[in-house]
């Protein structure tokens, strides 16, 4: 990725989560830092200006919603919201105040390390154009042309099925969440989330071997879609 | 409910009063007076004393009144009737005494009952709970540990024993899950509905389980056009997870089937194995709390909470021998309207 070591810092206050994800972290070529409170984390963000930040939204001091709305006035550092499962509603909201991505706990490292990466990656193409072919094992999407292919036999798509492709291509790796999904599709408004949960069920057939076990464009209960990362 | 059983004594009296007229050519005068014992017992039976009392003191009085020379006077002209009333009354006394009591006390054995069945199971849900526990955490300990004490560097074994950590921890997970939605369930949440495609909560339970599948082969049949059904995706995303869970405890190496039909009132949804099947016994069982087929692993809550979840959502759910053998879950969700 880039000659310089990236720095994670981690905010989260249980004492076990940071003994795992210093070893493993660093062990892939990070560097680390570590706080366990939503005001030191505050300032290591700004002392240190740490590439991607990992924020666990339980803090003892305070709201981590409020921690990434304070970062998000000053900082476009990608962050990664970390919950437990059941709190869909916290990850929706901190989508909405600017996070990148979440992570549910528990979570594996393979998991943790592929979510970090396409942060860094996003980072590093905010500042150029995207790219514009889409590539993720047998599925290629072109920006440039409008067109995908399947197994390199090109696949029809409606129009809107192709705009929820694109859409999701250019967030690829990362969750968007539904709401930002049906501002792109329906910027008038006038839709329903079934209507997109259609959109999404329609694309599957048509881009998906087994569209029950989709390898390209997943689902987030109750909070949104990811389409994988591209490969490398 | 004070005033009912009094309403009720009323009309029960008047009810006899009615017998009373109909019999009186039939009965000698004195024979009346059972009529409205019979309706004192009758309200006595419901077990409160007050309407018992006052339905003994109405039958006297409606006795006197409308029977009792002359009559549709309270007047009395002979003495003897004062003996009868007085009977009358000690009777519808001690009858409704005994009949309130035999009531109370039967309910007082019913309340105790309640008590040591709820008791029962709150004592089967703790060692079942705490069985499941503690078998992986005991798994997961007994590992680490073995690993800690390993020479560094590592064998082909401390990869067996990392892989059943991370296993035990998934079981874990799953079972603090169930847990968690069973209360929430049961402290009257309400139910986060919306219209989804019931392929796309199949298929996030598919992937949630892909390492308990372990590349199990699972046979998936669902026409694309299936209708939308209202679901709380997060609780029926745990009925799905359940029932593969359960068909890979049950029928560790046969291939399982999933498949989905569109019915007059919604959908049908079946999960098929090719395990041993259940006892006819056993398919009625299968859903209570703590049940395990067999004895077979696991707390017995799995199915439990599909069937919460599933009759929380309106539907139904059965387990039924599949032709050929294996069991079938058959879950039924009503298309109805969303929210």
């Amino acid at each position: 990725m880039s000659e310089r070591r990236a720095t994670v810092l981690v905010v989260d206050d249980e004492r076990a989560i940071q003994r795992f994800l210093r070893p493993s972290l660093e062990e892939n070529g990070f560097t680390v830092l570590e706080a366990s409170t939503g005001r030191s984390a505050l300032e290591l963000a700004v002392a240190r200006k740490p590439d991607v930040i990992l924020l666990d939204l339980s803090l003892p001091d305070m709201d981590g919603l409020d921690v990434l709305k304070r970062l998000r006035e000053w900082s476009s550092a990608p962050v990664i919201v970390v919950s437990a499962r059941g709190q869909e509603s916290d990850k929706i909201a901190g989508l909405d105040r600017g996070a990148d991505d979440y992570l549910t706990k528990p979570f594996g490292v393979e998991e943790l390390l592929a979510r970090i990466r396409v942060a860094l990656r996003h980072a590093e193409l905010a500042a150029r154009d995207p790219e514009p072919v889409y590539e993720h094992g047998d599925l290629k999407i072109d920006l440039t042309l409008r067109r995908v292919w399947l197994s390199k036999k090109e696949v029809r798509l409606s129009p809107l099925q192709y705009t929820l492709l694109a859409a999701l291509v250019r967030d690829a790796g990362r969750v968007v969440s539904q709401k930002q999904l049906m501002k792109e599709l329906w910027p008038e408004g006038g839709s329903t989330p079934e209507a997109l949960r259609i959109l999404v069920h329609q694309t599957r057939h048509r881009i998906e071997d087994e569209p029950v076990r989709p390898r390209h464009l997943k689902t987030e209960p109750a909070v949104g879609y990811r389409l994988e990362a591209p490969d490398e | 409910m004070v005033v009912q059983g009094y309403a009720v004594a009323a009309a029960v009296a008047a009810l006899c009063t009615a017998a009373c007229f109909a019999l009186l050519e039939a009965l000698a005068l004195n024979d009346l007076v059972m009529v409205y014992l019979v309706g004192t017992l009758v309200v006595a039976l419901r077990g409160r004393r007050g309407p018992a009392l006052f339905s003994s003191l109405l039958g006297v009085l409606c006795f006197n009144y409308f029977f009792v020379p002359p009559r549709f006077t309270l007047h009395v002209e002979h003495s003897q009737y004062v003996i009868t009333f007085v009977v009358m009354f000690a009777v519808a006394l001690i009858i409704s005494h005994l009949a309130v009591r035999v009531r109370t006390q039967a309910e007082a054995a019913k309340r105790a009952e309640v008590v040591a069945e709820t008791e029962r199971l709150r004592s089967s849900l703790l060692s079942a709970v705490s069985h499941e526990l503690r078998t992986p955490l005991a798994a997961i300990i007994g590992s680490a540990s073995t690993l800690l004490q390993a020479p560094p560097g590592g064998s082909a074994s401390s990869k067996d024993l990392l892989v059943n950590i991370r296993d035990e921890a998934d079981r874990l997970t799953r079972l603090v899950h169930n847990l968690i939605e069973t209360t929430r369930l049961e402290s009257g949440a309400a139910l986060k509905k919306e219209l989804y495609p019931i392929e796309d909560v199949i298929g996030t339970a598919l992937e949630r389980t892909e390492k308990l599948l372990a590349g199990r082969r699972v046979e998936t049949d669902l026409p694309e056009n299936l209708p939308l059904v209202p679901v709380d995706p997060v609780l029926m995303e745990l009925v799905f997870v359940n029932l593969i869970e359960n068909a890979v405890r049950h029928a560790p190496d046969a291939p399982l089937d999933i498949s989905a039909r569109e019915r007059m009132d919604g959908l049908e949804v079946s999960f098929a194995d090719r395990g041993p099947g259940l006892k006819p016994d056993e398919l009625e069982r299968v859903f209570e709390k703590f049940y395990r087929a067999s004895a077979a692993p696991g707390a017995g809550l799995g199915l439990a909470i599909c069937k919460a979840v599933v009759e929380a959502h309106g539907g139904a759910i059965r387990a039924e021998n599949r032709p050929g053998g294996g069991a079938v879950f058959l879950l039924t969700l009503p298309r109805g309207g969303a929210k």
